[in-house]
């Protein structure tokens, strides 16, 4: 008792007696002059900014599997404008337009053509906010689903989605996509959402694009509203730190289920599952059926791989967690699973396929991967996928993020690396570099593009 | 010098004892989160000024929606950024539950505690948490120290320790001013004991129906170069659904 109070009394002594001179040292850092906060927040929700990306990429020889021409471009300039404006026509209803005007120069791309000046409108739609919790937008609407980072199985509205990215990294391929021409109403409860969606069709399903045959000023609904969809989802907080998410679609009578979970684990790690499943067919049956639909391929084209008409269910899922070091990285662990993806008895087929240097196979046989890239779909079943995200990086306002993506088959792999320095409020640099290695009868050592790299300027306004 | 020493000291634990009689230490910290921030829902913009020695090198602006869950009786925050223009229309929910929302993609993130930490958006949250639902309080004795402007403010000082898991820190070193109950000064601590920060509240203003802080000063004791000032500014009340502070309202708020 005697030794507590003695140690009290020196306490209290050390405090009354430094407590100034640290202070004085503390104090005598604040700035003497401060300067006064901005006066207004106009256009706080208005975004606009340029961007200059610079682009090299370099080919792969001797592919097992010939590509079919136009071969990738092995440098490309783009230059582009990007907008996200809401304009308020009352209290309760907007105007949103988000869009992206591109003038673009490249390898393999006569200049000038139509193919220079393009415009991606993404977004079109009225908002109106009915009540604080009610809302009904109705235009072409961007609408995401999913927790994943890497594979959204639950994104229903992604497919075809995405014009000519200038990143593979899945969080940056969101950035332009097409949104759909959707009546969307949503209404929350404390605890509680409801959202509906319904998207019709208002035009044909058109081919694949490539990057030589893309329209200059055409809303290209055909990518977005080549069917009638619907999608209903709904998430309630049922308990402490558990809301899952289940969801509804349909896609032209195509029934699919699926929904989201997220769970904090401590303070460092966040758990999430997504997963979707629905009656289908395979990735090689779909892509050829489509093909044959839109006449890419012809109807009386033998399939270059065994076929398996029948429908059955089929699982999508992605399991992984995030984790935030207190050095400022995040890293997200995920596999992915596809179940229509190819199996190991696919890859084999699609290499001895393309073994027999028939151009029409070949060209068969890359609509398929294309096809899955459109869909934003991976072409293995199963994959591994790792993203580290580090905020002031070595030094202050360096941003680099990094992934890498294993099919589990083969272990070849994808990998990107990106780095951002915000030199100002306004400006911003970057560089990225992309590879893809494995062996030559590999998912990602068989691609006809070995590596990429990408120098940018971003101006914001 | 020696017995000197110990009648101030013996008479400051006598002091500190007397107001621990007349309230605890805990109702010190409630009541300076009263000053801190009114117990009814409002919006607020908030300009976290950077300065790296001495001239301002960087700068955010965020409008704050705060609430408090009736739940917990803590803030839930939503925090749409306005500033810089490269981050405008980012928001972050800072609730039980915390997800990050990105307009460039319509994709919102769920988010880790450790991970709000990393973006300029846990300022705010930190400012305007109740230190009484998260700590608990000990009352060290009395202590007149300089505030920011370098005048003697007589204070309780109170040493406090994480009392929940969504406590941002592990411990922090407050003083109130004993007359008034405005919060003076405050240093936070990390897990190993090392000094973090160093914040003083100034610039008391009516704000909210209060005379309130209206800019803090968080001194970097990790980085001796920098120093961040925290203006409050535009406050006002709000109506606040409770709907608002889930993961399906982040693409739909707009700062009117």
């Amino acid at each position: 008792m005697r030794r507590r109070l003695v140690a009290a009394l020196l306490g209290a002594g050390a405090f009354l007696g430094a407590g100034d001179a640290a202070a004085d040292n503390e104090l005598d850092r604040i700035p003497a002059t401060i300067q006064p906060p901005p006066s207004s927040t106009a256009n706080a929700n208005d975004i606009f900014y340029l961007q200059d990306d610079v682009i090299g990429s370099t080919r792969r020889n001797n592919l097992l599997v010939a590509f079919p021409p136009p071969l990738p471009a092995r440098w490309e300039e783009r230059l582009f404008a990007d907008a996200r404006v809401n304009w308020s026509l009352s209290d309760d209803v907007s105007l949103v337009y988000s869009g992206r005007l591109n003038l673009r120069v490249e390898d393999g791309i006569d200049f000038p053509s139509h193919e220079t000046v393009r415009h991606d409108f993404r977004e079109g739609y009225v908002a109106w906010k009915v009540d604080g919790e009610t809302f009904l937008d109705v235009g072409r609407i961007n609408l995401k689903s999913g927790v994943a980072l890497g594979f959204n199985p639950t994104d229903f509205f992604k497919t075809r989605a995405v014009v000519e990215p200038l990143s593979a990294d899945p969080s940056v391929l969101r950035e332009d996509r097409l949104g759909t021409l959707m009546l969307y109403g949503q209404h929350l409860w404390e605890n509680a959402s409801l959202t509906l969606a319904a998207a019709p069709k208002v035009t044909t399903p058109s081919p694949v694009y490539l990057n030589t045959d893309l329209p200059s000023f055409n809303p290209m609904f055909d990518r977005t509203n080549a069917e009638t969809r619907f999608l209903a989802k709904g998430s309630a907080n049922l308990f402490d730190d558990f809301a899952p998410e289940a969801i509804l679609f349909s896609d032209n009578g195509h029934w699919s289920y699926g929904t989201n979970l997220t769970r904090g684990i401590g303070q460092q790690v966040v758990a999430y599952l997504e997963w979707a499943g629905g009656d289908g067919i395979d990735l090689a049956d779909q892509a050829l059926q489509f093909g044959k639909d839109t006449g890419t391929i012809p109807l009386a084209a033998p399939s270059p791989l065994p076929s398996d008409p029948d429908h059955y269910f089929r699982n999508n899922a992605a399991i992984g967690f995030s984790y935030t070091t207190q050095s400022k990285i995040t890293f997200n662990l995920e596999y992915h699973y596809h179940q229509a993806g190819f199996s190991d008895a696919d890859w084999t087929h699609w290499f001895g396929a393309g073994a027999r240097n028939n151009p029409a196979i070949d060209a068969e046989l890359w609509y398929i991967r294309g096809y899955a890239a459109e869909q934003e779909v991976p072409t293995a079943r199963q994959e591994a996928f790792l993203r580290a995200d580090w905020v002031d990086a070595f030094v202050e306002d360096l941003e680099i993020t990094a992934f890498i993506n294993t099919d589990l088959r083969d272990c070849s792999s994808f990998t990107q690396v990106t780095a951002d320095y915000y030199l100002s409020r306004e400006w911003t640099i970057g560089a990225l570099a992309a590879v893809s290695f494995g062996d030559k009868r590999t998912d990602y050592g068989s691609l006809p593009t070995g590596g990429s790299f990408l120098v940018r300027v971003s101006r914001y306004f | 010098m020696t017995a000197l020493k110990y009648i101030v000291a013996v008479a400051a634990l006598l002091a500190a004892g007397t107001a621990l009689g007349a309230e605890s230490a805990q109702e010190i910290v409630a009541k300076a989160d009263a000053i801190r921030n009114p117990d009814k829902p409002f919006k607020s913009t908030t300009v976290l000024t950077e300065y790296r020695s001495g001239q301002p090198s960087d700068r955010n602006i965020l409008v704050v929606y705060s609430k408090i869950d009736p739940a917990t009786r803590q803030f839930r925050n939503l925090a749409r950024y306005i500033d810089p223009p490269r981050d405008a229309g980012k928001m972050v929910l800072l609730g039980s539950v915390l997800w990050f929302y990105d307009p460039a993609t319509k994709d919102s993130v769920r988010i880790s505690p450790q991970q709000r930490l990393v973006g300029q958006a846990a300022i705010g949250d930190v400012l305007t948490a109740n230190l009484a639902i998260d700590y608990t309080a000990n009352l060290v004795g009395e202590e007149t120290i300089e505030d920011a402007a370098r005048q003697q403010r007589k204070c309780f000082h109170l040493d406090m320790k994480a009392a929940t898991e969504t406590a941002t820190y592990n411990h922090i070193e407050y003083w109130v001013e004993e007359s008034t109950h405005d919060p003076v000064k405050a240093k936070f601590y990390a897990d190993s004991g090392r000094v973090l920060k160093i914040l003083y509240y100034r610039n008391f203003m009516q704000r909210l129906d209060g005379l309130r802080p209206t800019q803090a000063v968080i001194i970097d004791a990790v980085d001796s170069s920098l120093v961040t000032v925290v203006d409050f500014s535009d406050s006002q009340f709000t109506d606040i659904p409770d709907a608002w502070f889930q993961r399906d309202y982040l693409p739909h708020l707009n700062v009117q």
